[in-house]
């Protein structure tokens, strides 16, 4: 069930050259969103722009959240990009924000063996939903891959490390940080930890390029696969029928990435 | 109202507000068979619009009877269905069978589709064959029938009174621009069918003013739409000739816009003492 509320900036802070965390007061979606949803953010009052802005939740903390402060609160990580987030950078604190949300999916968790490795691959700001997936998921034998650019597109490394990720893997495509190339390549070349018995599970969110790497390997070693889409949308809630994806689905082809989605069995996805 | 394409089937919006309050709904618009829609990308923004190749993708007649109409059910307040075709026979096929379908209150003609029997003219952009089309299916249907109007033509009143001539009961005006955007750094169009439609506050003054020039051409009915955001707006189609209004792309940005459109015409009226909106409509006609 999604809603329509206005809810409050609580803190809007710069935390790498292009990248800011957004803290908005609002309990009545902080408590009912999951991970790999997102919600639809109006970013002006007037037409300029004119659409609402999609963003996955990164954190949201219930009411009942042991640390006051936190209560009722959502995160959102973004990257100022083009008109709608560089209006974002402007919210001040104590600011009306208007919201429509939980939209989508989600992250599906199946019942998986615990030895299952769990393999997250992200890339830029993609890693962002994987984080509040992995905060779901527990330790769990997790693999984080995160990819990005530069060393300054590499986010959410300090989150991940909390969480005790079993191990954590970065690539940044200038070599800057960690192994020089993209995140599929590094991924490829670490298969080897995965080769033994245990069966793998992959949960990516990305580049449409990285995921159509993705989906060119992960098809021929049989391995299952959610990944997390985006799109430019129009309202966001399943009405306008603009964020579409081609799908093997027969009946209905094209598929809405807010209502199908954003989370599709990769195998699923026709790339074209 | 609420426009064609911008409300789903109306379940999308039921979590907003109670859709009893609009005046009608009016879902996507039907065809005989299923369509798929264009590949995306299906919607770009621009200063004050959106171009949208949607592609008409819709489930078709038979689907929509059996997995869609069931909803209405529990809706009250007016059904208005949407339909189209390729050939003229297409449309008035669709037309008979939705003349047999119970609880509809009208049907809205989109004839703003390329008859691919005549290499592809716009039905709505030739005064004959608009006459023609609606002649044909007027004869298909007892049921109101509202023709909506493609401003992609020089001269919209003579379509419109052609299709008044033709047998309309009303019509409703106006459907998208077409136009399209290109990315300068792919070089390539940001659309995936290259041309989409546009709408939204940057077309209302074209639509405002093709309005008042079909109210003064025609005596039926003229339903406005074109870049309606809130009441104000509303208020001015209605001073050109519009008996009604139909919100589109407002309907994406704040699902609540046509509660809050019928809220602000109340408003407007009580403030200036008019006891019927029927007393605004045409405030501007010459006749």
């Amino acid at each position: 069930m999604a809603l329509q509320t206005d809810g409050i900036v609580v803190k809007n802070e710069r935390i790498k050259p292009l990248y800011f965390l957004l803290t908005i007061y609002c309990p009545p979606i902080a408590n009912e969103i999951k991970t790999g949803q997102f919600i639809m953010l109006k970013v002006s009052d007037n037409s300029s722009p004119l659409l609402r802005r999609p963003f996955s939740v990164y954190k949201c903390y219930p009411a009942s959240h042991p640390e006051k402060k936190k209560r009722g609160c959502l995160l959102i990580l973004y990257k100022k990009v083009g008109k709608g987030t560089h209006k974002m950078t402007e919210f001040k604190k104590g600011q009306k924000v208007n919201v429509i949300g939980p939209l989508g999916n989600g992250f599906s968790l199946p019942p998986l063996p615990s030895s299952t490795h769990i393999i997250l691959i992200g890339g830029g700001v993609g890693i962002v939903s994987l984080y509040s997936l992995a905060e779901v998921l527990g330790s769990h034998n997790l693999f984080v891959f995160i990819g990005g650019k530069t060393k300054d597109d590499i986010l959410c490394e300090e989150d991940f490390k909390k969480l005790n990720a079993s191990k954590i893997f970065i690539a940044t495509e200038d070599g800057s940080l960690g192994y020089e190339g993209t995140v599929i390549n590094l991924f490829l070349s670490q298969i080897k930890i995965f080769k033994k018995r245990e069966s793998q599970y992959i949960y990516s969110c990305g580049p449409v390029e990285m995921l159509k790497e993705l989906a060119r390997e992960v098809k021929f070693k049989g391995v299952d696969c959610q990944a997390s889409l985006e799109a430019r949308m129009g309202c966001g809630f399943g009405a306008c029928w603009g964020c579409v994806v081609k799908t093997n689905d027969l009946n209905t082809p094209y598929q809405r990435i807010c209502k199908e989605g954003p989370v599709f069995n990769l195998k699923d996805i026709v790339w074209e | 109202m609420v426009a064609s394409g911008t409300f789903g089937f109306g379940e999308e919006y039921e979590d907003f507000f109670d859709l009893n309050q609009l005046g009608a709904i009016i879902p996507k618009g039907i065809s005989l068979k299923p369509m798929m829609g264009n590949p995306p990308p299906r919607i770009f923004e621009t200063e004050g619009g959106i171009i949208n190749s949607i592609g008409l993708q819709n489930p078709g007649f038979q689907n929509f009877i059996k997995n869609r109409l069931p909803y209405y059910k529990k809706i009250k307040t007016h059904l208005i269905i949407n339909f189209f075709g390729n050939t003229q026979r297409e449309y008035i096929e669709l037309a008979k069978r939705f003349d047999e379908v119970p609880g509809i209150s009208g049907l809205e003609m989109n004839i703003s589709c390329p008859n691919v029997k005549r290499g592809g003219i716009v039905f709505g952009s030739d005064p004959k064959m608009a006459y023609q089309l609606v002649c044909e299916v007027r004869k298909a249907t007892k049921l109101t029938l509202i023709v909506k109007l493609s401003p992609n033509i020089t001269d919209i009143a003579s379509i419109a009174k052609s299709v008044e001539e033709g047998g309309a009961d009303a019509v409703s005006l106006i459907n998208t621009f077409r136009a399209m955007a290109v990315n300068i750094h792919s070089r390539k169009p940001e659309l995936g069918n290259i041309i989409g439609g546009l709408s939204g506050p940057a077309i209302k003054p074209i639509a405002l003013r093709m309005v008042w020039e079909v109210s003064q051409r025609v005596e039926i009915p003229v339903i406005g739409m074109g870049g309606i955001m809130k009441a104000e707006d509303a208020i001015e189609f209605i001073l050109v000739g519009a008996s009604a209004i139909q919100i589109g792309t407002a309907n994406l940005i704040n699902p609540r816009t046509g509660i809050e459109v019928i809220h602000g015409i109340k408003k407007y009226l009580i403030q200036n003492r008019i006891n019927r909106i029927q007393k605004l409509v045409g405030v501007f006609k010459s006749h």
